[in-house]
């Protein structure tokens, strides 16, 4: 087996030391004409990045949750095009994984396309695909590029390629090893044949996507060559070094700037798949020291029998969403901007497992680590001059649901609906409340489709889509709010619905700074509705979020948001969407009044939260906030707070008495330190 | 020349005398080299009483409270909420932020780092 260790792969993530003639390449650049060549490469990558949305099938691949990237001949990443940050970081260990193993069998030639999507060699799990050409000019190896996207179908024991309910890699469906997919620049045919076996639920996106990330990466390729050509291949390897040299002293430079310290979160999460319980999926301590950093992992609770684990790098990547996204939001996306950051995993946990460990929905369980991030990292660059960049977590809810079936145009699919996931509100911010619906965390730039587009694509009909009240986190600046969307069956006879979250007994994501975290996002449908006839009673009524949840429409049946594959017949609801909102920063007693209101009058925040969290007196009819009245409610609240709180010492020596009931326990680890109590077994 | 650092929203730091200061009061909070939350009132809340039940049922838009509790904790000197987390019941506390001080003076002493407007920064750069 040469599977790389976590040793190797952390390795991999490091830039590899310059040689002479790097060097030397490096340090002949022309003034000026390195920093028009940068813009060149930031050019060459956007291009392939439209090339990869408009020749994608999929509904990620559409949305944008992609990333094309451009790596120096030894495989470290030197700029990127995204997309989402998630792959950022992590194509170095797979390219570094080729040239240590295939280059003398298969050997490594111009116009050979590379491809995988096995975590175990590096991705962030198996829906995520990488397809990866070297580049080569005069017969030499200069460059490589990458293209990489998430196609939801790899033929698992569910649709969509996140199975809940598989309990090893072993039902996960297609897990591919780098392997060598194409010569002279074409797919070879027994290939596409793999995917179109793998892909029988929707053989359209697999196979298209496929091609699409060759398609994508070959562009990248050409471009690089052309560059080659005009500018010479010494201009380019010295550009390539350079542009790593100045990531990684922008990178150290803006961590020397934040205190050194210690910095810690604790995030929780309610489900692995299928299975229901408490785990702490992520315990996060960053040490910041000088110009570099360690984010250590220890005390995460320990690997589980469901798809809700993540190799190591996996993990990386999710730090990634963040990092770029508000820290090294103007720095390349390369591998040196990760340079100064070391990172300790704590073997057999769920953000280390073993090899058969089913990680298909290792996005579920990184959303401790987004959230934690978060967290730690605010509190560093709080102090500093940047703290305008610090923030509340995002929801980080990442409420996923897959439907399948035969669509109304006789074709089959199986697809994950990108309104939800791209709509989420983010997290607050510390001179601003979040956005509302800005996004999906896990892909900053990624796009909700059009209603039209979804009822168009798939047999679906959306009668409302909306922000849901109270959905941000609580605060002086609240989370952004995120979206409610009624999704029923339409024009087929039935067709598949399976979902992937937690959140629905728990929130994962910690507040800031004396915010709240948001709401729990339940499992919602209505029981046995016929969608058709509740159309036919809409004449004195609305039907939205609020209508809903007031059982004005019928009964609601509640689950956790996470569900197994169902059957759900035509005209029946196949869920009510949601989306999650953001984290709050700061008191709410702190929040102005001009807020609350505006909040009040947009059915942002409920009256309920205006009079029991924010403590403000709401004239509903008037619709304003009576402020004398407001002033006095909050004093009140204040003097409340001083009256039922009581002394750390005291209060902390009962608490830790505690624990909550064994029956939750079961994923957790030992209480309270989350250490295995036994290992894994899975056949 | 004020020697308050803002370490969070309305939470300070005096480097000159080592104690955490309350933003909002002015209140002594403790030794900065202590966890915060030492100096500060704990409250523990029923998630419903932040995140109320919108529907009947085990799934309610609300927290269940025997997985999880909120802890908040306030100035005892005027009631701000200067921090809050999210713990199951009897998990430990988590210490967050704990500050290299004698790190952070001497790189203030040295001209390395100017505290400005309450924030750090570098010799050189622009406040931003």
């Amino acid at each position: 087996m040469s599977i790389p260790t976590v040793a190797e792969k952390l390795a991999a993530l490091k830039v590899t030391t310059a040689s002479d003639y790097e060097r030397a390449c490096a340090d002949a650049l022309p003034r000026g004409a390195y920093e028009i060549a940068v813009q060149r490469t930031a050019d060459i990558l956007d291009e392939g990045y439209e090339i990869f949305m408009r020749s994608s099938r999929s509904s990620m691949g559409v949305a944008g949750d992609s990333i094309v990237a451009m790596f120096n001949a030894a495989g470290d990443l030197v700029n990127a095009s995204a997309g989402t940050y998630l792959h950022a970081v992590i194509p170095p260990i797979v390219i570094k994984y080729i040239i240590a193993k295939y280059s003398d069998n298969p050997g490594i030639e111009d116009g050979d396309i590379f491809y995988t999507n096995d975590a175990l060699y590096g991705g962030i799990h198996n829906p995520d695909q990488v397809a990866i050409t070297p580049v080569f000019f005069d017969g030499k190896l200069v460059a490589w590029t990458a293209a990489l996207s998430h196609t939801t179908e790899t033929g698992a024991k569910e649709p969509g390629g996140m199975p809940v309910s598989a309990t090893s890699r072993f039902e996960e469906g297609m897990n591919l090893p780098p392997m060598k997919i194409g010569r002279d620049f074409r797919i070879n045919n027994d290939i596409i044949e793999l995917f179109r076996a793998f892909g029988i639920r929707a053989e359209a996106n697999v196979t298209v996507d496929l091609k699409a990330r060759c398609t994508t990466a070959d562009r990248v390729r050409l471009r690089i060559v052309e560059m080659c050509k005009r500018e010479g291949v010494d201009f380019v390897t010295g550009l390539f070094r350079r542009m790593l040299d100045e990531a990684e002293a922008g990178a150290r430079k803006r961590l020397t700037s934040w205190p050194d310290g210690t910095y810690r979160c604790v995030t929780f999460s309610d489900a692995a798949g299928n299975l229901r319980g408490l785990i702490r999926n992520c315990c996060m301590t960053v040490t910041k020291r000088g110009d570099g950093m360690v984010i250590d992992f220890t005390g995460t609770s320990p690997e589980n029998l469901s798809s809700y684990n993540a190799h190591p790098q996996a993990v990386v990547g999710h730090l990634a969403n963040y990092i770029y996204e508000y820290v090294f939001h103007d720095l390349p996306i390369s591998s040196a901007t990760f340079a100064p950051i070391d990172f300790v995993f704590p073997e057999a946990s769920c953000l280390s497992p073993t090899a058969r460990a089913a990680t298909s929905n290792a996005v579920m369980i990184c959303s401790g680590a987004m959230s934690a991030v978060a967290n730690c990292i605010s509190r560093a660059r709080f102090p500093t001059y940047e703290w305008q960049q610090a923030t509340a977590s995002m929801g980080n809810g990442g409420n996923a649901t897959v439907i399948a079936g035969l669509s109304q145009w006789q074709q089959p699919f199986a697809d994950m609906i990108a309104y939800p996931i791209n709509t989420e509100g983010q997290g607050a911010r510390s001179c601003c409340d979040g956005m509302d619906a800005y996004g999906f965390p896990w892909c900053a730039f990624g796009r909700a489709p059009d209603v039209e587009s979804i009822e168009n694509e798939f047999p679906m009909i959306i009668p409302f889509s909306q922000h849901w009240p109270d959905s941000g986190g609580h605060g002086r600046f609240r989370g952004g709010c995120g979206t409610a969307q009624f999704w029923a069956a339409h024009h087929v006879p039935a067709l598949y619905f399976m979902a992937i979250a937690d959140n629905s007994t728990i929130q994962t994501p910690q507040p800031i700074f004396g915010g709240y975290a948001p709401p729990t996002v339940p499992g919602l449908s209505l029981k046995g509705t016929r969608v058709s006839e509740l159309f036919g009673h809409l004449d004195n009524d609305t039907l939205d979020f609020q209508s809903l949840v007031e059982g004005r429409f019928g009964e609601l049946a509640t689950e956790p948001f996470g569900r197994v594959t169902r059957p759900i017949n035509g005209d029946e609801t196949v869920t009510i969407g949601l989306s999650t909102g953001g984290a709050g920063f700061g008191d709410p007693l702190e929040r102005d009044y001009d807020s609350i209101e505006r909040d009040l009058v947009k059915g942002l925040c409920s009256a309920w939260s205006a009079e029991h969290v924010y403590h403000v007196v709401w004239d509903a009819e008037r619709r304003r906030i009576d402020r004398e009245a407001s002033d006095a409610a909050r004093h009140e609240a204040r003097r409340a707070r001083i009256a039922r709180g009581r002394a750390f010492d005291a209060f902390e020596a009962e608490w830790s008495t505690r624990k909550p009931p064994e029956d939750i326990l079961g994923l957790y680890g030992s209480w309270p330190d989350a250490q295995p109590l036994a290992p894994a077994f899975r056949p | 020349m004020s020697s308050l650092l803002h370490v969070g929203d309305r939470l300070d730091l005096d480097l000159e005398t080592e104690r955490w200061v309350c933003g909002k009061c002015s209140q002594d909070l403790g030794n900065a080299r202590d966890n915060v939350k030492r100096g500060l009132l704990v409250a523990e809340r029923d998630p419903a009483e932040v995140h109320p039940p919108l529907i009947a049922g085990e799934f309610t838009f609300s927290p269940n409270p025997q997985w999880v509790r909120i802890l908040e904790f306030y100035c005892p000197g005027c009631g701000l909420q200067v921090e809050t987390e999210y713990l199951p019941p009897g998990h430990p506390i988590t210490n967050t932020t704990e500050l290299d001080l004698d790190a952070i003076k001497a790189r203030l002493a040295a001209g390395e780092l100017v505290l400005d407007d309450g924030h750090l920064r570098p010799a050189g750069e622009e406040q931003r």
